[in-house]
């Protein structure tokens, strides 16, 4: 530091106190006037500028530190400079005269504040005198804020004008406290411990209090808005007691009233906001006449307990504060820094002991200067805060809101001031009322939402039970169609009456009760409705087990639901050989009688139990009565017509279901029944179209898959129906415009409460194209929904709360446990005498009018494509694994994708993810096994021990693998990256690998095509690294036959013998490309495809294609171990195989098939083959011209628009598929195969089989010498190249193969 | 948000309506018209094992009572 020389202008350097540290780094990177202050004075009387102007000179002299300028050393250390003289910068303006003075000093006022400070020249304040005419100034002083704070301006100007009557003489006037002690007297507070006791102070905050979050910059110059009311003088002496009588200040007493609001307008239970505090330490002498800046704004921690009392709640928050009261000293931005959380609250409160709000002096007498009166015009103190409370305390105590007006208007701000109001009356008056009973709503905002913006109330329907509705609609109308199964039978009301009677006798003969339970396996067809109605017919509820559970699982159900009785069919009936219920086939009716078994049915008896998935580890059973379901059916909505002919195509087991069946069927209308197994979309649309259907349920994920690939596919619907999952505006807005006569309605609501609380019409709620939130609309008839926050009081909009649903609709609890329906199914204060609520857990707000919006979940609980599913059930699944210590589950959006990921903590060695996967696909129904598999050291935990989801890392799917080189690389690793929602991928890693499957191909060339390359999906399926796809263009022609290969490379890289696929009839292995991201990278994996793509003619026989794919294997691997695989025919081939190399001597490790059949009369002569194969792959079979031949450009053209490998094929291609098809059908029924030695590992496919259908073992047993692992997998026969079998196989065959990889040498 | 049904510290009373259906009630709440204290204020494990003794038949009991039960 340079010494300063005897005439120098340098008088001192200082360091900066943490709070104008914080102001000179903000002032550097802000524009305007953010730090800017201002004081305007109106002064009355004769004035003479000149001694004014030279108290003013006196002021600056006087304190040293106004003459700061702010520059930094070398190392970046602020330093305050002090000069030893400066002018005062003084200018003087006459306006008098001039009929817009006012206006004009206004103008005056603002410039100067626009106008800013250079921050090293000092000083950093000037003063502006204006005469508006005779007798009357303006004295406009304005300041940057890093030199003097709002408690030093009385100070100011209490010594300008004492110096101006002395004109400008401080002789008399006490010595000034020099700035520079306050800095030594910081420099000298301990720092550590300051920081100990905020840390301590602050701990578990992990979020900030913000009443505006995501609020904008506040605009410049921007004043706040205001909102004041004076306190009377009784309720002002009673807070005072109050304050009095718990020995607690006026400010303390305040800040809870704040913190209390503050709690009712974020929702939450811990609020922090800003104090602002003198900073003036009481030990330094002289500090309240010191001018210079001193406050300080703190952090206010209040915990809203809402069963603390008001009592309470003082003490507590007055010992807190006094705790902190040595440590005032360190900087917000410090404090802010100790816990992590960045900027900790956006509201404010100060409480001002010098009256300096000049509106407040009521324009009353000023002070008298001689002769020369001071009114207060007004002063300007930048507020960033969306609100703060300013408070006066008097004999009346003065209330001040300050509001950006940007964020709230003054109606709104008005609001905030009413409810502060009642919380203060609530304290002064009732000590021990518990802060949750504090009702700060208005009246009519109580009206509105708990009455007007609920459901409308609505006479209840009826008889109101189904089997009465129903009973009544098959005699009124017993000819109307009650049934129609698409492309099949139709049961009219009186044939399902009678179906239904004859097995609800049957199942009263086998003990079934009323209010008993009755477990269903039954694949969609007429029957589940008819299972469905015998069973309420019987008098007991239906208890519908999802298709996809594990054999374990439906045993599990049906002891949990108690069923004496279990109904399948005869696809289902293999699945339940084990069950201790009696199983009942669906047709199993003979010599029952068709009259109506006449058990009485009551609203509240049971109507169904579904099984929703719990955290403990195991499901629960919520359980739903006739009336509710009666209500749903009978909502307005629901009875506009738009519902009369309704798909069902939802599995039984999902509570959509409830509407599908029920909708219609309680109204006279049609369920219209979509063929088994998983519907895709074109079979949706054409089930629409060919059977007039009028609306459907589809889950949110299927919904935005339709709008992506199909949007016309709802054009024919009068409406409908998607939720489950937060919805995409922009797939709804597809489908808004796709389907002019259609109707989309969002649908919200929990299994508990029968399936829809809300709904709303979203071409109405999208009509303003500013819209982006999927909104949940209102309460259908006779439901309310409530969103409360933690005290269990009614949240004003705008606020989040949880949702708690009531009303019609209401279920009865969860099957077997009381406690769990006693802490969900809880008593409703709002509604009727003795009414229940359910709370849903999930996070809702109203907007201003009303309008529900979906936030968030309360826990962890997610949704995968429509299913409830809680990491708590996954996560028990994958501890049950003995090489997992520890393990946690969540679901993740990482790129717009959501995956449920598992983390796993190993207990000793690696687990291998493989067998984890294959562990948990055994436990768990498909839709939860996890899609990525993440080992972790530790699981990372947060300040309270509790698991750190935030802290979980993503999945690295896209992690390896060399970066883009090209710009055409980079275009489509970027296209791949968003199509699959990774933040990047290697250029040299396979689409399938990083996780592709048909449908992200399509989602591949789309994104491709818009980077301006053009790509098919075989493209995709063939060349699958970008890489490869980069360099399309420079292929020649000779490699347009590339994926037609007899041998076709999938993933030639690996040390491990590989594994041959070998094609099934159609002759293409390309749906053998997905198992390679399963089997490890260390797995080469090949398929063999036929010869009909690259010759014309064809083998004639299984033999004949195994001598040539034999040579074609011993050209990759000479010599065993041999893997072989195949699917259907490709089975028999890799069986043929697999003899073949035992004759020559080899060894074959691992020999799988995957459903293949031997001896199987497929009456080959008879079958229309193309047909069949297109209707196998979901295309319109019955295509054919009016030769009656295929009709191949319009089957070429159904082809195209598929989005799956087979959209590429040329009409040549397709031709061959053909012919494939035709001869592998032939070869497969002649084949006679010799006998095995060794295992077998076999997949059967569970759906579509008949009654008699072999399965795998008994088909293979006899001529095998070793054992037959038979896995079955839950699809039909033509659908196992789908991804989701294709992970159940994958993860078998990964297991299998690392096992045999381990055994050896 | 804490819900206040969720708090392991919290007090907690059980409520029994007309139908006989239990409730978790948070002590500091008002209790609701129609409903009457069946357990005093205790801890939240101690009313949930009130209501698995006690709440033994879930059908409300007018449908109990319908079927003659």
């Amino acid at each position: 530091m340079p010494e300063p020389k005897k005439e120098s202008q340098l008088e001192d350097i200082w360091p900066l106190s943490p709070l104008q540290q914080g102001l000179f780094f903000h002032a550097r990177y802000d524009d305007g006037d953010s730090y800017t202050a201002q004081l305007v004075l109106e002064l009355r009387g004769d004035l003479d500028a000149a001694r004014l102007r030279a108290a003013a000179g006196t002021v600056l002299a006087r304190h040293a530190n106004l003459r700061a300028g702010f520059r930094q050393r070398k190392d970046g250390t602020p330093v305050q400079v002090i000069q030893r003289r400066v002018r005062v910068p003084w200018e003087e303006i006459d306006l008098s005269g001039r009929p817009d003075a006012e206006t004009e000093a206004e103008a005056v006022a603002d410039r100067e504040r626009a106008r800013g400070f250079a921050m090293a020249k000092p000083p950093l304040l000037r003063y502006t005198l204006v005469r508006l005419g005779p007798g009357r100034h303006r004295m406009i002083f304005t300041n940057h804020h890093i030199l003097l704070d709002g408690w030093s301006t009385p100070v100011l100007q209490t010594e300008l004008f004492a110096l101006y009557l002395t004109g400008g003489d401080d002789t008399g006037m006490p010595r000034v406290a020099p700035y520079k002690d306050y800095l030594a007297w910081l420099a000298r507070q301990d720092r550590p411990a300051a920081e100990d006791a905020w840390r301590a102070a602050l701990a578990g905050v992990d979020e900030p209090t913000l009443v505006a979050p995501g609020a904008p910059e506040p605009p410049d110059g921007a004043e706040p808005g205001r909102v004041r009311h004076l306190l009377d003088p009784s309720a002002t002496a009673a807070l005072t007691a109050r304050a009095r009588a718990h020995g607690v200040t006026l400010s303390t007493l305040l800040q809870l009233a704040w913190g209390t609001v503050l709690s009712r307008l974020t929702g939450r239970t811990d609020v922090v906001f800003g104090a602002a505090v003198s900073g003036r330490p009481g030990e330094l002498p002289g500090v309240e006449q010191m001018i210079g800046l001193f406050i300080n704004t703190l952090p206010i921690r209040v915990r809203v307990d809402p069963s603390a009392t008001v009592a309470d709640a003082l003490a507590r928050l007055q010992r807190e504060q006094a705790d902190l009261l040595p440590h005032h000293h360190l900087g917000l931005t410090d404090i802010q820094r100790l816990t992590g959380a960045g900027r900790l609250f956006d509201t404010m409160t100060v409480v001002e002991n010098y009256p300096f709000d000049p509106a407040l002096e009521d324009g009353g007498a000023g002070t008298d200067l001689g002769g020369l009166t001071l009114h207060g015009v007004g002063g300007y103190d930048a507020s960033h805060y969306p609100l703060a409370l300013a408070a006066v305390p008097g004999e009346r105590l003065s209330l001040r809101v300050d509001h950006r007006t940007d964020l709230y208007d003054t109606a709104a701000a008005e609001r905030v001031m009413r409810r502060l109001l009642r919380v203060l009356d609530a304290i002064a008056h009732r000590p021990d009322l518990p802060l949750g009973r504090i009702d700060v709503l208005d009246a009519e905002e109580r009206a509105l939402l708990l009455d007007a913006w609920q459901g409308p109330r609505t006479e209840v329907a009826e008889p109101r039970t189904i089997t009465g509705r129903f009973g009544a609609l098959a005699a009124a109308r017993p000819d109307a169609v009650a049934v129609r199964v698409h492309g099949g039978a139709t049961l009219t009301y009186a044939e399902l009456d009678a179906r239904a009677n004859r097995l609800a006798h049957r199942l009263i003969g086998l003990g079934v009760r009323r209010d008993g339970r009755v477990a269903m396996l039954v694949q969609r067809s007429a029957d589940v409705i008819v299972a469905t109605l015998a069973i309420l017919k019987a008098g007991a509820a239906y208890a519908p087990i999802h298709e996809s559970y594990p054999d374990d699982r439906v045993q599990w159900a049906v002891n949990e639901v108690n069923a004496p009785v279990i109904i399948v069919d005869a696809a289902t009936r293999d699945r339940v050989k084990d069950v201790s219920a009696h199983v009942l086939a669906v047709d199993d009716v003979n010599g029952c009688p068709a009259t109506d078994p006449g058990i009485p049915a009551h609203p509240e008896q049971l109507a169904y139990v579904m099984f929703t998935s719990g955290s403990t580890g195991l499901p629960k059973g919520a359980m739903l009565n006739h009336g509710d379901v009666v209500d749903l059916a009978m909502d307005a909505w629901m009875r506009t017509g738009a519902h009369d002919r309704v798909l069902v195509h939802s599995p039984h087991a999902f509570d959509a279901s409830t509407y599908e069946l029920w909708a219609p069927l309680l109204a006279g209308g049609t369920a219209v029944v979509a063929p088994p197994g998983r519907v895709d979309t074109a079979t949706l649309e054409r089930v629409i179209a060919a059977e007039d259907v009028t609306g459907l349920f589809i889950t949110t994920t299927l919904f935005n898959l339709v709008a992506e690939e199909r949007p016309t596919a709802f054009a024919r619907l009068r409406e409908v129906l998607t939720g489950g999952e937060a919805g995409s505006v922009a797939a709804m807005r597809k489908v808004l415009a796709a389907c002019p006569d259609t109707a989309v309605g969002n649908v919200y609501g929990p299994t508990e409460a029968t399936t829809y609380s809300t709904i709303v019409a979203m071409r109405d709620a999208l009509a303003d194209p500013a819209e982006q939130v999927p909104v949940l609309g209102f309460p259908i008839d006779s439901v309310r929904v409530y969103v409360l926050d933690a005290a269990l009081q009614p949240v004003p909009p705008g606020v989040t709360g949880e949702a708690y649903v009531a009303g019609a609709g209401l279920g009865r609890g969860y099957l077997h446990r009381p406690g769990f329906t006693a802490e969900r199914f809880v008593a409703d204060p709002f509604g009727a005498p003795g009414d229940r609520m359910y709370r849903t857990g999930d996070l809702l707000r109203r907007r201003p009018d009303g309008t529900l919006e979906y936030v968030e979940r309360v826990d962890f609980q997610v949704k995968i494509r429509g299913y409830r599913i809680e990491p708590g059930e996954v996560e028990a699944a994958l501890a049950a694994h003995p090489g997992v210590a520890h393990a946690a589950a969540l679901v993740r959006t990482d790129g717009g994708v959501k995956r449920l990921v598992a983390y796993v903590v190993p207990a000793g060695a690696a687990v291998d993810p493989v067998e984890l996967r294959a562990h948990v696909a055994a436990r768990l129904p498909e839709y939860m096994v996890p899609a990525a598999f993440v080992a972790l050291p530790t699981l990372p935990t947060g300040p309270n021990g509790k698991l750190d989801r935030r802290a979980l890392p993503a999945p690295e799917f896209g992690a390896a693998g060399r970066e883009p080189r090209t710009e055409r690389e980079e275009a489509l690793c970027r296209a791949v990256a968003d199509a699959l929602g990774l933040d990047r991928v290697g250029a040299d890693v396979s689409f399938f690998e990083l996780g592709g499957d048909s449908v992200t191909a399509l989602k591949l060339v789309t994104r491709a095509k818009q980077a301006g390359i053009e790509l098919t999906p075989r493209d995709v399926f063939t060349h699958q690294t970008v890489e490869a796809l980069a360099r399309l263009d420079e292929l020649d022609d000779a490699a347009t036959t590339l994926g037609f290969e007899v041998m076709l490379p999938i993933r030639t890289e690996g040390s491990r013998p590989p594994l041959f696929f070998v094609h099934p009839a159609g002759g293409l292995a390309w749906g053998y490309f997905q198992f390679q991201r399963h089997l490890g990278p260390d797995q080469p994996v090949y398929g063999l495809q036929a010869r009909a793509f690259t010759r014309d003619e064809l083998p004639e026989s299984v033999e004949e294609m195994a001598a040539d794919y034999i040579e074609q294997i011993r050209a990759v691997q000479p010599h065993g171990p041999y893997h072989l695989a195949g699917w259907s025919l490709g089975g028999l081939v890799a069986y043929e195989l697999a003899l073949r190399f035992q004759a020559l001597g080899e060894d074959v490790a691992l020999l799988a098939m995957i459903d293949s059949f031997h001896g199987l009369d497929l009456n080959s002569e008879r079958r229309e083959v193309l047909p069949e194969l297109l209707g196998g792959i979901g295309i319109d079979a019955s295509m054919t011209d009016e030769h009656g031949e295929p009709d191949v450009p319009r089957i070429m053209a159904a082809l195209a628009e598929r989005g799956d490998a087979l959209a590429t094929l040329d009409e040549r291609s397709l031709r061959n598929v053909y012919r494939n098809y035709a001869g592998g059908i032939r070869h497969a029924e002649k084949y006679v195969p010799g006998r095995y030695r060794g295992d077998v590992l076999f997949f059967t496919a569970t759906r579509g089989r008949r009654d008699g259908d072999l399965t795998g073992a008994e088909n293979w047993a006899p001529l095998v010498d070793g054992d037959i692992e038979d896995y079955p997998v839950d699809a039909e026969h033509h659908a196992l190249m789908e991804p989701g079998p294709v992970r159940e196989m994958g993860a078998v065959l990964a297991a299998k193969l690392d096992k045999l990889h381990s055994a050896r040498p | 948000m804490t819900n206040p049904f969720e708090d392991p510290e919290g007090t907690y009373l059980v409520l029994v309506n007309d139908e006989g259906q239990h409730s978790l009630w948070p002590s500091f709440a008002e209790v609701p018209a129609g409903w009457t204290v069946a357990k005093s204020e205790d801890s939240r494990d101690a009313c949930l094992a009130y209501v698995e003794e006690n709440w033994t038949d879930m059908r409300p009991k007018s449908l109990a009572e319908a079927m003659g039960a």
